[in-house]
């Protein structure tokens, strides 16, 4: 990098002023000026203007002067200097007070006074002597004259941002936000299709488990057993909601989980880098495949995401408080635990946010910080699984799930295409954001900053998290509902796409194209992804025609047997619904039960497709053949993604 | 901004912006799923569309709001049908309207014949639905071979009349290949053997099953067996799996069986030695002459006797001899008189 030699004439107009804001995340003085030596006060720097300067009202003139790397960034053509308020330096004990009292506010002294050096953060101790051995001081400088108040205050300028956010900025930011939500629940809303085989079986599980709440009847199935989340938090929810408004009301619901994820989002980015890493992020998850679909579906993942992201947002929202304030995040966490298991593989990442953010204090001190919520998530978990019992789902459906047998490569070449340009977006946004923390209109001041260990974890972390449920699916060797899952670690890897789509766009929106491009490119491929992975059978006509078969004591195959049975759960039981995977039969297992139970005419109907148990659709064929109990009764045909199918169903003559 | 003192900053950054639009550029060649071909067939058919058009077993999402008419409770209905075929029926309702009239009773039943390569009378079977009768198609293979049919070089036509059937979805009878154990006709056991018919039947029977035209009754049609008591009707019978009625055909006729059990009940012995489906008089009718009001008597009365049949079709055509109710006053006034009986008659539509 060429750093410029001279001072620039327009340097000494005394109109012209700058500051910088610190690194609000800073280590103390001595600690970077130990691990971070390619600061500010490497040799090239030395010719830099001193148009900026640090002013503490409250420090001994002569001190300032005596002061060797003060002199020499000493300013007399600046009139209004800024003064930052860094972390403790010994001979600016107000700068210290604002520090621990975390205020981050930039002081503006009177002109006429002495400054101080930018990157103050590097105290005097180590970092002089250093310094001074490199630079030639220019001029000493003027003695401050001490003024008791400041005569005027900037706003902080956001992490990493280029400018103030001012109200101006903020309230349009708002529309902007308001705009974003909006086409995120056009893209939800877009979506059709009649219930799921999973939202019926939680929607339905909740009807029973409400049952068994008010009145105390027993559930037709343990479904705490195989739940992949608590039966009784979402589904009695769900079926609550249905109750009163059916499965559109339930959908709804998880559309304003959504929306209310990514004002969340929108939110805990504004707070951890500024408002246009807040809307990008915002805007790209909000276009994402999964944030669409999740959106319009009535499972537990739109509440869990909600949760954690309510979670998320308490972590980095009390990062200047005091320790304990980060128990507020603990308990929403908790509860997307209960809410969905899964949802477990995210809670480190909660807990280290909580030490990365931790601005009141240092090294192990922040540690207290993840230790404090990780013990207080822990602690609501244990009672919480204490009043629980057991809990069969969590080890049958998320750390013990069935093996199966989708490749590496499917499911990354998959979660590429559904995450990958959000994930390189938030890539970039954290190699930017580690090579340079801090931004500014005026580049020539924008020299290497502080922290960037601190600020490659938190891109790290964040980024990271994308990159957990494809990685442990994987290890699980099941696609299962990967393309929901890659949505929950995307919430996490979003603030840093954010900030990496508004690095791309770049001050003064010098490149907006790139922007829309990379959210134009995101909402394509969510669009059409959506509109994939948002594809089952339409049961409609299935549920009609089975209406007019069944009774109360019947006993029915049926492939996705979930669907009938929350359909038309006004006259059947849910028992009476046998499912196509699991069947004991006369001491037969598996396919050969299937088969015999047909031949024997034990089902009163049968409905199957086919795509779901091809195994169980091959035996119940074979059953039917030569077999006189049973009639063809209606080929329903309806397509999917996945192609061409019909509900076939078959009953007793 | 020109004379700012550090440019080749700037110029740092825009290189890595640079880089992260070729990297965006690249993520979209980099021939992800979403837009490739299969992509792009996935979307579609989402979309509810067809991808290709298809050759094979298409279910094509044909959008259809109703459910398929379920044919279950015409199979064994509590009374009997009243079935007739009438000269012009059902494309002109005038004979079967006509004929309700001499006999006081509507029929619920319209038979009529369908020969090979015909496409499915859509109007037809409409317009008996609409009267309030239930289509009966005799579909006669009198051009193609049963090898033929059964090999599979005819099923785009078995096809499209599957479709047609699944599209109309009003319920109708079909018996392939009638009076299979007489010789008389091209399916006949002159020309053809049983093990031919058998693999015919249930080639369509599969191809319509494909289809989803859940809608037809199945009817195996023999000739009685007296004509010739040594073609054995087992080796023609299809399978349970394939039949619904067991469609019997047989004439009172001058010189024959005069009696329910001389006539059907030899063939309905044999029958029930290999199956318990349903019997219905496929085609009958008594001809003209002194006998035929007893004739008449003894049909009615043998079929409401057994449960196990249920009903009759009247062939009212005046072909070779006068089959018609009509032949004669004391004929016509029997059938009145014994269509009259509250077991003769239903509607099909509410059944």
């Amino acid at each position: 990098m060429n750093h410029p030699r001279q001072t620039p004439s327009w340097a000494r107009d005394p109109e012209v002023y700058e500051y910088e804001t610190q690194d609000s995340y800073a280590h103390p003085a001595g600690y970077v000026a130990q691990q971070d030596p390619t600061s500010a006060y490497r040799p090239e720097y030395q010719t830099y203007p001193p148009y900026y300067a640090e002013y503490d009202p409250y420090a001994q003139p002569q001190q300032a002067v005596d002061v060797p790397h003060q002199a020499e960034f000493g300013s007399q053509q600046a009139q209004f200097v800024p003064q930052q308020a860094p972390f403790a330096s010994q001979q600016a004990p107000l700068a210290s007070r604002q520090a621990q009292a975390g205020v981050q506010q930039t002081v503006y002294g009177p002109p006429d006074t002495a400054s101080g050096p930018r990157g103050a953060a590097l105290g005097p101790t180590e970092a002089a002597p250093r310094a001074s051995a490199h630079r030639q001081p220019e001029a000493p400088p003027a003695a401050p004259k001490a003024e008791p108040e400041p005569s005027y205050t900037l706003p902080e300028v956001p992490e990493s941002a280029w400018s103030v956010d001012t109200r101006r900025s903020k309230l349009l930011g708002r529309g902007v936000l308001v705009c974003i939500l909006m086409v995120q629940a056009g893209l939800s809303l877009r979506l059709r299709g009649t219930a799921f085989q999973d939202e019926a079986l939680y929607i339905a599980a909740g009807h029973y488990e409400l049952d068994n709440l008010v009145n105390g009847t027993k559930t037709p199935v343990d479904f705490a057993a195989y739940f992949s989340g608590h039966p009784k938090l979402y589904p009695v929810l769900a079926a609550l909601v249905d109750t009163q408004f059916g499965l559109t009301g339930v959908r709804v619901m998880s559309l304003l989980f959504m929306l209310a994820a990514t004002g969340l989002l929108y939110s805990l980015t504004r707070r951890l880098f500024n408002l246009r890493a807040g809307l990008g992020a915002a805007a790209l998850f909000s276009v994402l495949q999964s944030t669409m679909v999740l959106g319009n579906f009535a499972t537990y993942d739109a509440a869990a995401i909600f949760l954690l992201a309510l979670s998320a947002y308490a972590v980095v929202r009390t990062d200047r408080m005091k320790s304990a304030a980060v128990l507020l995040a603990a308990p929403p966490a908790a509860l997307a635990f209960a809410v969905k298991y899964a949802s477990g593989l995210y809670l480190p990442t909660l807990v280290l946010l909580a030490v990365i953010t931790a601005h009141r204090h240092r090294g192990v001190g922040a540690l207290g910080r993840g230790v404090v919520l990780g013990g207080g998530i822990g602690a609501l978990l244990g009672a919480g699984y204490f009043l629980a019992g057991p809990v069969g789902g969590i080890s049958s459906t998320t750390t013990d799930r069935a093996r199966g047998t989708d490749t590496a490569a499917t499911m990354l070449q998959h979660s590429a295409e559904w995450g990958g340009l959000v994930f390189l977006a938030a890539l970039f946004g954290t190699i930017g954001y580690t090579l340079r923390g801090r931004m500014g209109e005026m580049p020539w001041i924008a020299g290497i900053t502080p922290g960037r260990w601190r600020r490659a974890a938190l891109g790290v972390l964040l980024t990271g998290t994308a990159l957990l449920a494809p990685a442990y699916q994987i290890h699980l060797q099941t696609e299962i509902s990967l393309y929901k899952h890659v949505g929950f670690g995307l919430f996490f890897a979003a603030p840093m796409a954010g900030l990496g789509m508004a690095r791309l766009v770049g001050p003064h929106f010098r490149h907006p194209q790139l922007g829309i491009m990379l959210y134009v490119l995101t909402l394509v491929f969510g669009m059409v992804q959506a509109q994939r992975a948002y594809s089952f059978p339409d049961s409609a006509p299935m549920i009609a025609f089975m209406r007019d078969v069944v009774d109360k004591k019947g006993r029915y195959l049926a492939e996705e047997q979930e669907v009938p049975g929350y359909y038309l759960r006004d006259v059947t039981r849910w028992e009476q619904w046998q499912n196509s995977y699991v069947l004991d039969y006369r001491g037969k297992s598996g396919p050969d039960a299937f088969r015999q139970a047909v031949r024997d005419g034990y089902f009163d109907a049968i409905v199957m497709h086919g795509r779901v148990s091809p195994d169980t659709f091959a035996a119940v064929k074979q059953g039917l053949k030569g077999n006189t109990h049973y009639r063809l009764a209606a080929v329903l045909p309806f397509t999917t993604s996945g192609g061409d199918s019909a509900y076939r169903i078959w009953v007793k003559r | 901004m020109s004379h700012l003192p550090s440019r080749s900053r700037w110029s740092a950054a825009g290189s890595l912006r640079n880089a992260a639009a070729v990297l965006l550029a690249g993520a979209l060649l980099a021939g992800c799923g979403t837009f490739s071909e299969e992509g792009r067939d996935q979307y579609n058919r989402s979309q509810g569309k067809s991808a290709e058009p298809s050759t094979g077993p298409s279910e094509s999402a044909a959008e259809k709001p109703e459910p398929p008419y379920d044919v279950r409770p015409l199979l064994k209905p509590k009374k009997k049908y009243f079935g007739v075929a009438a000269e012009g029926a059902p494309a002109k309702m005038t004979a079967v309207e006509d004929f309700a009239k001499k006999a006081g009773k509507k029929p619920n039943v319209v038979e009529f014949y369908s020969a090979w390569g015909d496409q499915y009378e859509t109007r037809l079977v409409q317009n008996s639905w609409d009267y309030g009768a239930l289509s009966y198609i005799a579909w006669e293979p009198f051009t193609k071979s049963l090898k033929r049919i059964a090999s599979g070089k005819e099923d785009a036509y078995i096809r499209e009349y599957a479709r047609s059937v699944k599209e109309l979805n009003l319920p109708v009878a079909i018996s392939f290949a009638h009076e299979m154990n007489g010789f008389w006709y091209p399916w006949g056991t002159k020309k053809a053997t049983a093990a031919d018919f058998v693999k015919a039947y249930r080639h369509i029977h599969d191809v319509f099953t494909q289809e989803g035209a859940t809608q037809v009754i199945w009817v195996w049609s023999p000739n009685v067996v007296n004509p010739m008591p040594n073609v054995k009707l087992k080796p023609f019978w299809p399978g349970e799996e394939y039949v619904d009625w067991v469609g019997v055909i047989g004439y009172y006729a001058r010189g024959g069986a005069a009696t329910y059990a001389t006539l059907y009940e030899p063939t309905m012995r044999q029958v029930r030695a290999f199956t318990k489906k349903p019997f219905l008089i496929a085609e009958t009718a008594a001809e003209a002459g002194e006998r035929k009001p007893s004739d008449i008597k003894d049909l009615f009365q043998g079929t409401a006797a057994r449960d196990d049949v249920i009903g009759f079709v009247w062939f009212n055509f005046d072909k070779e001899s006068d089959w018609r109710i009509t032949s004669g006053p004391a004929t016509l006034r029997t059938f009145k008189e014994q269509a009259a009986g509250a077991r003769f008659g239903f509607d099909v539509t509410k059944p």
